[in-house]
């Protein structure tokens, strides 16, 4: 994985872990690797890893295990709601976005409706 | 948090010439910092003094509390980059060198190291690439147990994949409470490992700061940050 460097890369880890978590890349219930796996296979600093980890562990998304490491919540309404917020957050950006350009609420939605569209055809083209 | 490495005005003349001014510096226990400063800044004289190599300097320099320059060799482990030997010697005899002077030298870890970074103990040290030599330097800085582990610029002239797996190394085999500290001039590559950045400038330290508090604060890349410093425009202002 390549981190951006303008961003704290703690906050990198953990929107790494939760697109892993949502694309079910990580299943509920599942270990995660130990953290000097983790810092070793993302290039990263052991500190760094072990402060995302903390966060993910307090907001209930992993759950530590003493002497096990550390797994996956099997609380499918907290897997939900990070699904949800991570919606929202590439929703914002994109709304904020569109927003600095003068684009209008009526055009976005058009726009969004007629882009939806054009994906779907050309991924129908794909396949034929 | 208890400080692993403390300097209190320290100042270096060589021959007349100033090359430090001034130093004040802590690092935390387990932190791995990034050093860094053009060339000439320093950073290579401020590392042999931590090491105990270069003498003559005023001020103090404490290494786990201790100030002795024996006690001080004792903790630090310095990449030597093995211009004393002998060109055509193996590089099996070097480890065995290694072993020999340092007694907290572990020829399994360095087997470890070794192993994950490939090198080859059969050859010649004159026939070493340099990414082969630089990784032989890591592999036998990091096969120390000491509480400190300064890498000089171990990035110098080599290929990626060879710097992936240096960066990798260094990861794999830090005792949690160990420091390191780094050296370079251009950081893209290791600023990810960094907890700390420690900018020399002009024979002083210009600024000591947390690499995640520099994205956070400034959204900049450590890079650009240090850059930034070297361009004069100073973001504290």
């Amino acid at each position: 994985m390549k981190f951006d460097d303008k961003i704290p890369i703690y906050y990198q880890i953990k929107n790494y872990i939760y697109g892993r978590i949502i694309t079910g890349k990580l299943v509920p219930g599942e270990k995660i690797p130990a953290v000097r796996q983790l810092a070793v296979d993302l290039t990263v600093n052991v500190n760094t890893v072990q402060r995302a980890l903390s966060e993910l562990i307090s907001e209930g998304i992993l759950e530590s295990k003493r002497g096990l490491g550390n797994f996956v919540t099997e609380d499918q309404a907290a897997i939900n709601q990070v699904r949800h917020k991570m919606i929202m957050e590439q929703l914002h950006a994109m709304y904020e976005n569109l927003h600095n350009l003068n684009v209008t609420d009526d055009e976005i939605v058009q726009y969004l409706r007629q882009y939806i569209k054009d994906r779907r055809t050309n991924k129908d083209d794909q396949h034929n | 948090m208890t400080n692993t490495i403390e300097i209190s005005n320290l100042t270096y003349h060589k021959n007349y010439k100033s090359i430090l001014e001034d130093i004040n510096l802590n690092i935390e226990q387990g932190k791995t910092v990034g050093l860094l400063g053009e060339n000439g800044a320093g950073k290579t004289t401020l590392m042999r003094l931590i090491a105990g190599l270069a003498k003559g300097a005023h001020g103090t320099i404490k290494i786990a509390g201790q100030d002795a320059v024996a006690a001080k060799k004792a903790v630090v482990s310095f990449s030597e980059q093995l211009d004393g030997f002998n060109p055509s010697i193996r590089i099996e005899k070097i480890i065995s060198f290694y072993e020999d002077v340092y007694p907290d030298f572990s020829v399994d870890r360095y087997n470890q190291v070794a192993g994950f970074l490939q090198i080859d103990e059969g050859l010649r040290l004159s026939a070493l690439s340099k990414g082969m030599k630089e990784k032989l330097v890591i592999g036998l800085t990091l096969s120390r147990d000491t509480k400190v582990y300064l890498l000089d610029e171990p990035f110098g002239g080599i290929d990626s994949m060879s710097r992936k797996k240096i960066i990798q190394s260094i990861i794999k085999w830090k005792a949690p409470d160990a420091v390191i500290v780094v050296s370079d001039h251009y950081v893209s590559e290791i600023s990810s490992i960094l907890d700390e950045v420690v900018i020399i400038k002009d024979r002083r330290i210009y600024t000591q700061k947390s690499a995640e508090e520099i994205r956070s604060q400034y959204a900049e890349g450590i890079e650009q940050y240090y850059e930034s410093i070297y361009e004069g425009n100073d973001m504290d202002d």
